[in-house]
């Protein structure tokens, strides 16, 4: 029995194109204006504007009714003794949410680490609301109709100012000079206005549909006050943990990419071998899982994570905070990028299962109409490297 | 996990119907010639038999599931032995697959196509061409016969098969009869045991996967019961029954051995082919280049 396929968020194009070839013929001469476009799609949507911020206002207040109760406080310590699997290990199986409304960096206003859970709850409301604007004209695919915001979700608001948890400011450290010219060398690429641009030119490697985003690690934080699809991730981001005595298996559903991590001491793989995800190899310290990576690729023109190089070293740890909590953390070094290493740490929450197949390479059909714009707006003149609907070369990352 | 049930009376007379043979091994159907299995030796988990561990079928049926002699193969000028077509005995009991009439018309259409690429916005896309060749996942049962490994992963209460191939996933919801909310490409499982057969019902599957690169093809009716059979410590019997009344005049079944890879230290190597694939699909659209033009 056929029914509906989930199709890939960049076919948004297509749903915009029909709706400029749905309107009335003297104004398909020209090309229309965004203003044009934007009052099509109002009159398209099932539910108006008034409808729609009626009921989510109802929604986001009973949310932010909830939320002081619910403020995540990273000093607590984990419980002490997690429920185990029938193997006697810590049970981490489940299924997580990646989407948070807490930035990964410092803001720049924010001196100190940790807000007061007022500030704290402050923050999470001004992100809650920010994200439930719902005039159709700006939605994508009227998608925050189908409980995508994160604030829909589990997520929680977060005692700490930013995810980064050792460095003085709460930022990124220094790149090294190598990392500052590479930068800067795909800054120049591209402001190139090259109208033969490809499918291989777009560093996003999830437009592509080769990974669902930025390799490992798992989060890179959000960020308050955006919308979703750029800001918290509170699209597709669930995951799966399973276990075995011997290992663990992660499955992103964005894009379905699965990480295999042994337990059992397997030697690695030799180090010209290298993977996307890198090779992994876990342990168990008490209750926590480390996972250590090494041997990423060369993914370019795309970067790993944060713009790193195939020397990215990855340390994670698992830790069942709560029922409903698991503790994420990370360690990231790249003599090749960061001045030192820098350390994340984030809660992710347990949601309900199961996880759907995201077959992204199979139905990319926006890639090509990505490239073809991009190439047309090339051609034109017209490409603008900071315009965040360009799919920009080499933006990398997530 | 909870996994939303059907009735437990539908659940009991389901689990009626398939559990014929209650009695293991021997008292099922003829299993390929020279096999004589038994379950000595075989690893165990909660009384059931512990199919964890990485596995791999040896046959070429990725190429034809029917009996079929070595071939030149496609592009032959260019790929030498590379791409020829090994001869094989094929895995179907019966080695005939019931087409109806308009059927066969279109496999054999298939096959006269099976290396035609026609990148599209829309689901013509997938009118001609063995999805195998633009790196899309090959749904089941074909996934099980592909010349990768994959590996098993066993809880009590799902069981979780990653294939090297593309790191494809199937999630086996054990003991539920849930439906697939969706279809996908590789189907939606539900898994049970009988005595110390894992019995998997997978439904859901779109109709765009092959069954080999002879064009041999299904509907999105197509339901696949599998029995894996753990037949010593190091093999398993793997059947499937394949029942797709849009397709074929009859079920028909499929059945050959997977063995265990007994490499120490053997782990799945990825295997992304999207970045293979992006010459071969969107250069004829004018929409490839290999890297970044240098600045003029």
């Amino acid at each position: 029995m056929r029914k509906h396929v989930l199709v890939r968020s960049g076919a948004v194009t297509l749903v915009t194109m029909l709706i400029v070839l749905a309107m009335p013929v003297g104004l398909r001469g020209q090309a229309p204006s965004r203003a044009d476009v934007a009052e099509a799609a109002r009159k398209a949507s099932p539910h108006s504007s008034e409808e729609a911020m009626a009921y989510w206002k109802a929604e986001v207040a009973r949310r932010l009714a909830e939320a002081p109760g619910r403020v995540y406080d990273p000093r607590k310590p984990a419980m002490a003794n997690p429920p185990k699997t029938p193997w006697g290990a810590p049970d981490l199986r489940g299924y997580y949410l990646t989407a948070m409304y807490t930035p990964l960096e410092r803001p720049d206003k924010v001196t100190k680490a940790f807000y007061t859970p007022e500030e704290a709850v402050s923050a999470f409301t001004f992100a809650t609301t920010s994200d439930a604007g719902v005039d159709p004209a700006t939605v994508h695919y009227d998608w925050k109709e189908f409980g995508m915001d994160a604030w829909q979700s589990p997520v929680r608001p977060n005692l700490r100012t930013g995810l980064i948890t050792d460095t003085p400011d709460g930022k990124i450290p220094a790149l090294t000079p190598e990392a500052q010219k590479r930068r800067a060398d795909a800054a120049a690429q591209r402001r190139q206005r090259d109208p033969q641009t490809g499918v291989q030119i777009f560093g996003n490697l999830y437009t592509r549909c080769v990974l669902g985003g930025g390799a490992a690690p798992l989060i890179d934080g959000g960020a308050p006050g955006s919308d979703s699809a750029a800001g918290a991730g509170g699209v597709t981001t669930e995951m799966q943990i399973f276990q075995t005595p011997d290992y663990v298996v992660l499955v992103q559903q964005r894009n379905t990419d699965v990480r295999i991590i042994p337990l059992n001491g397997r030697p690695r793989l030799p180090q010209s071998v290298r993977q996307w995800y890198g090779n992994s190899s876990g342990r168990w310290e008490g209750n926590t899982l480390v996972v250590q990576t090494t041997s990423f690729n060369d993914p370019a023109p795309a970067t790993h994570f944060q713009g790193a190089t195939e020397a990215l070293q990855l340390t994670e740890r698992f830790t069942i905070v709560d029922a409903n909590t698991l503790r994420y953390e990370y360690t990231v070094s790249d003599p090749k990028t960061w001045t030192r290493p820098w350390s994340v740490e984030a809660p992710l929450p347990r949601i309900p299962p199961p996880l759907y197949e995201f077959a992204c390479h199979e139905q990319n059909y926006g890639l090509i109409n990505l490239v073809m714009g991009a190439q047309i707006r090339a051609t034109e003149g017209r490409l603008d490297p900071r315009d965040p609907r360009v799919a920009t070369p080499t933006d990398g990352g997530r | 996990m909870q996994i939303r049930l059907k009735s437990a009376a539908m659940a009991a007379v389901a689990a009626g119907t398939l559990s014929l043979a209650v009695i293991p091994i021997a008292g099922q159907a003829p299993s390929p010639a020279g096999l004589s299995p038994s379950t000595a030796g075989v690893a165990r988990m909660d009384g059931k038999p512990n199919l964890s561990g990485i596995w791999q079928a040896f046959n070429t049926a990725n190429w034809d599931i029917l009996a079929h002699e070595a071939q030149a193969g496609p592009k032959a000028a260019i790929m030498g032995v590379w791409g020829a077509q090994p001869g094989g005995m094929g895995i179907v009991e019966g080695n005939e697959l019931p087409y109806r009439p308009e059927a066969l018309e279109k496999k054999k259409r298939n096959f006269e196509n099976r290396m035609t690429v026609k990148v599209a916005n829309d689901p013509s896309r997938y009118d001609s061409g063995d999805p195998e060749l633009q790196c899309y996942r090959p749904g089941v049962p074909r996934a099980n016969y592909m010349p990768f490994p994959f590996q098993i992963f066993q809880n009590r209460e799902q069981i979780m098969i990653v294939y090297e191939y593309k790191w494809s996933v199937r999630w086996i919801y054990m003991d539920v009869k849930s439906e697939a909310p969706v279809d996908s490409w590789m189907g939606w499982s539900n898994g049970r045991w009988d005595g110390d057969t894992l019995v998997v019902d997978v439904t859901g599957m779109n109709e765009y996967t092959w069954f080999d690169r002879a064009g041999n093809f299904h509907s999105d009716a197509m339901h696949v019961t599998e029995r894996w059979t753990p037949s010593g410590p190091n093999y398993l019997l793997y059947e499937a029954t394949i029942d797709d009344p849009k397709v074929f005049t009859r079920p028909w079944k499929m059945s050959f051995p997977i063995y265990r890879r007994l490499e120490p230290n053997l782990q799945l190597v990825e295997f992304n082919c999207v970045p293979f694939v992006e010459e071969m699909m969107y250069d004829p659209l004018g929409l490839y280049r290999p890297g970044p033009r240098k600045a003029k």
